[in-house]
């Protein structure tokens, strides 16, 4: 598999009006889900979701292994899907990386400001779904640069579907602990009690409740990374 | 009009088929003899519409009327015949008498279609209809609040209480009961059951599918009482229950669950549940904190849903991904076992993946049972036993099955022998009515736990009232999917009271000799009761669903008494009246308040 660079794009700072949109199922999703402004700060981006490759090299260099290794790459990564978007990687793994290259994991807000950008598009690529721009409903996680076309107002690919992304932060409600993600996947159970699936909308996040790092992680959960910038 | 000559004089059924007149005689013994053919009423028993034309009703032809009887087995039947246009309709009207009290009215009609091309047929039943007007008539769980009725009884299963006419003084009653076999089988009794307890029965016109073979169409099942509703729902209750095959429940193995008086949900995802810091499950304090409300019986440990689903994983490969995986469920039911509490795990049906089975589940739950020794299997959505789960119970004989909705089939309720009784609806503004559940007095051995998963404030307390009112026990869910709805401490208190009432009296909750809704003596009591099985001991729960307190006579009682004492409920005087060899019950009971009172009889 050819590899290529995950290279960082610029945003520049500006103010949106954040409004998400969510489905627990049943149950609510204690945060303040808007209409409200929300400043972003100058921010490089990765153009991609942190590959199979990118964390093994992390492993490599660092040595990093999880204090709760239980799921942890499940999926065996090889050269064989070094393309494919890392998963199987719990919040703490994606902090671990994100920290090792200087970077974090971009908040909820953060990242539909990335993906929506000033125009609050609807999908990465427009207002109107295509599914040919995204891996819908394709079975299985693809390299993440397999829909070029379907890049955000800023260059930013894979944003809807393939896998769902970390955001930054452990919400907590007092009883509770959640963390939000982003972005859909490729997976869609087929029942309406199940965790909706396919590609989710920018505007969209879904609740993991936090459990043990077993749970924690999936075969459909990955990141991707921002860096603070002047 | 026909009611009041049944209620007031003549105690009979009245209703004409074109120029034939007929009255159904239910004198004292209440034993079909004969049909009497009187005149001039007008009580028409169907209407018949043919591609919306009107048959006439005067054109009814008897062919013949007949009567067979013996000892054990009484049959009238009149045969009638129409013409109408160029279609010709054949009809059976019958009354079948096997036993005192109970009468079957039947009624049938065939078609012979002109070119064998059917027609929409209309039926309209004025007979019923005006049954339906009576001032004394009473659907199904209604009472009369003195100005009007109103729904007390509730149920939820494919049984349906007779509807009730009694007499001014309540004693003389007759019940109409149209069984459904099948609800959605043609003809046979048109939904009958369901249409009489709408608001718009005066309107009810149903379609019927005929041949040319007689077809059932009403099949009206008439009990007879001179002591009550009590008699009628008893009457009905022992009808419906010979039906069913109860063994399961009176199985030494199954005993447990019938203990089962409080459940508890455990929550996975929660502070309740799981300790963040230590990444460990908190069920030390769980059972520490449930001996606030009286000590729970079971717990349910859930953590699939709202989580399946996230990628392809399935609902046990879920417990794999817990810490130390299965080891973590062996110890939490170790635990909860040293502590006399037994464990349940949830089932999904709904997410029986295509490679799946309910077999290959099944299979699954076996080594779950062997490897961690849960006690319990809670069915989720599934109200019914599925023979691959039936099975697992023959391995395991002390295994039990739940399920979050009543069952309402026969074989359902048959095998699956305990669930929830589940109320509420987070998007309706949903209040919790303190009424009686009928299918908690028809299979008492059939053990539910209340639960309105999204009510607070009042609605808890309503909760509560709503179990001791109907003798049930509870579940205790704090942690709805990620909401905090906790219970307050008076509340726990309330619970606590209640388990403890139920434990100690369990034979009168659940043996078979419990009625709903007995006859009161104040317009704004309602009131249920329990008896052990000789009769010499009752409980009361009595429910104050008015705005005002009421001080005075509650109950007539049916002897002499010997002991009485108020045993939950915020304390109130009570007192026993002996009045010209009668005795009542008296109390001063606040509105909305429950209390149950237990009363030992002289016999």
């Amino acid at each position: 598999m050819k590899s290529f660079v995950n290279k960082k794009i610029f945003i520049e700072s500006n103010e949106y009006t954040y409004r998400v949109e969510h489905l627990t199922l049943e149950g609510t999703c204690s945060t303040d889900h808007g209409p409200r402004n929300v400043k972003i700060k100058n921010l490089l981006v990765d153009k991609y979701p942190v590959t199979n490759q990118q964390y093994s090299f992390f492993l490599k260099k660092t040595g990093y292994q999880p204090r709760d290794s239980q799921r942890f790459l499940e999926h065996k990564p090889n050269k064989k899907i070094f393309n494919l978007p890392v998963v199987f990687v719990s919040q703490n793994d994606a902090i671990a990386y994100a920290k090792w290259v200087g970077g974090r994991l971009p908040t909820d807000e953060e990242w539909q400001y990335i993906a929506a950008g000033p125009k609050y598009l609807d999908w990465p690529w427009g207002n109107k779904f295509n599914p040919s721009l995204c891996n819908h409903d394709g079975n299985k996680l693809e390299s993440v640069n397999a829909y070029r076309n379907g890049e955000s107002w800023c260059g930013c690919v894979d944003m809807s579907g393939n896998c769902w992304e970390w955001t930054a932060g452990i919400h907590d409600d007092g009883n509770h602990q959640f963390a939000l993600l982003r972005g859909g996947s490729y997976f869609y159970a087929h029942d309406h009690w199940h965790v909706g699936g396919g590609a989710r909308k920018n505007n969209y996040h879904w609740k993991l409740q936090i459990l043990n790092e077993g749970m924690n992680r999936a075969a459909t959960l990955g990141f991707r990374c921002v860096y603070d910038a002047k | 009009m026909m009611q009041n000559k049944f209620i007031d004089k003549k105690k009979s059924i009245d209703f004409s088929l074109g120029n034939l007149n007929l009255s159904l005689d239910l004198n004292k013994n209440v034993f079909l003899n004969e049909l009497n053919f009187i005149k001039n009423i007008n009580n028409e028993l169907f209407i018949i519409r043919v591609e919306n034309k009107l048959v006439p009703k005067n054109k009814y032809k008897i062919e013949k009327v007949s009567k067979n009887t013996d000892d054990n087995f009484t049959v009238i039947s009149i045969d009638f015949s129409q013409n109408f246009e160029k279609d010709f309709f054949k009809g059976r009207i019958s009354f079948v008498q096997k036993k005192k009290n109970i009468i079957d009215f039947i009624f049938q009609l065939s078609a012979r279609w002109h070119k064998d091309i059917p027609k929409k047929v209309l039926l309209k039943f004025p007979f019923i209809i005006n049954l339906h007007k009576n001032k004394n008539f009473l659907k199904p769980g209604d009472i009369f609040d003195g100005k009007k009725r109103i729904k007390k009884g509730v149920w939820n299963l494919h049984e349906y209480p007779p509807s009730i006419i009694s007499d001014n003084l309540g004693i003389e009653s007759l019940g109409f009961e149209f069984y459904d076999q099948f609800p959605w089988q043609a003809n046979y009794n048109l939904g009958m059951s369901e249409a009489i307890s709408s608001e718009n029965f005066e309107k009810f016109e149903t379609e019927v599918q005929l041949t040319q073979e007689l077809t059932d169409i009403i099949l009206m099942k008439i009990y007879t009482s001179f002591k009550g509703r009590e008699k009628i729902f008893s009457l009905w209750k022992e009808n419906t229950r010979k039906r069913y095959d109860l063994r399961k429940y009176h199985d030494g193995n199954n005993r447990w669950i019938k203990k089962n008086y409080l459940q508890h949900f455990m929550f996975a995802y929660g502070e309740e549940a799981f300790d963040y810091k230590k990444i460990e499950f908190k069920i030390n304090q769980i059972i520490k904190e449930g001996k606030q409300f009286g000590g729970y019986d079971s717990i349910l440990f859930w953590h699939q849903y709202p989580r399946l689903g996230l990628d392809e994983s399935n609902q046990w490969q879920l417990y794999k991904y817990l810490p130390k995986n299965y080891k973590t469920i062996k110890k939490i039911v170790d635990i909860c076992h040293s502590h006399k509490i037994k464990f349940f795990i949830p089932f999904k049906p709904w997410d029986i993946r295509s490679n799946e089975s309910l077999d290959s589940h099944a299979k699954s739950l076996e080594k779950f049972i062997k490897e961690t020794n849960i006690d319990g299997f809670f069915l989720d959505t599934m109200s019914s036993l599925p023979e691959s789960f039936l099975k697992i119970q023959k391995k395991f004989p002390s295994f039990e099955f739940c399920s979050e909705g009543t069952p309402r089939e026969q074989r359902q309720i048959e095998t699956l022998t305990s669930s929830w009784d589940q109320i509420g609806d987070i998007r309706r503004n949903f209040k919790v009515d303190i009424n009686s559940n009928f299918f908690r007095f028809l299979f008492p051995e059939h053990p539910l736990n209340l639960v309105s998963r999204w009510s607070v404030g009042s609605d808890k307390d309503a909760l509560i009232k709503r179990a001791a009112f109907n003798g049930m026990g509870m579940v205790i869910w704090q942690d709805i999917f990620g909401c905090w709805l906790p219970f307050s401490i008076e509340q726990k208190k309330k619970i606590k009271s209640l388990k403890n009432i139920l434990k100690k009296y369990h034979k009168y909750f659940y043996g078979n000799n419990s009625i709903p809704l007995i006859k009161t003596l104040s317009k704004k009591i309602i009131c249920n009761e329990f008896s052990n099985s000789d009769g010499k001991q009752k409980i009361y729960s009595i429910y104050n669903f008015g705005s005002n307190k009421v001080n005075g006579r509650i109950l007539k009682l049916p002897i002499e008494v010997i002991e009485f004492k108020q045993i939950y409920g915020k304390k109130v005087n009570i007192k026993i009246e002996k009045k010209q060899n009668i005795f009542y019950l008296l109390a001063n009971l606040d509105a909305n308040d429950v209390i149950l009172v237990n009363i030992k009889f002289k016999i």
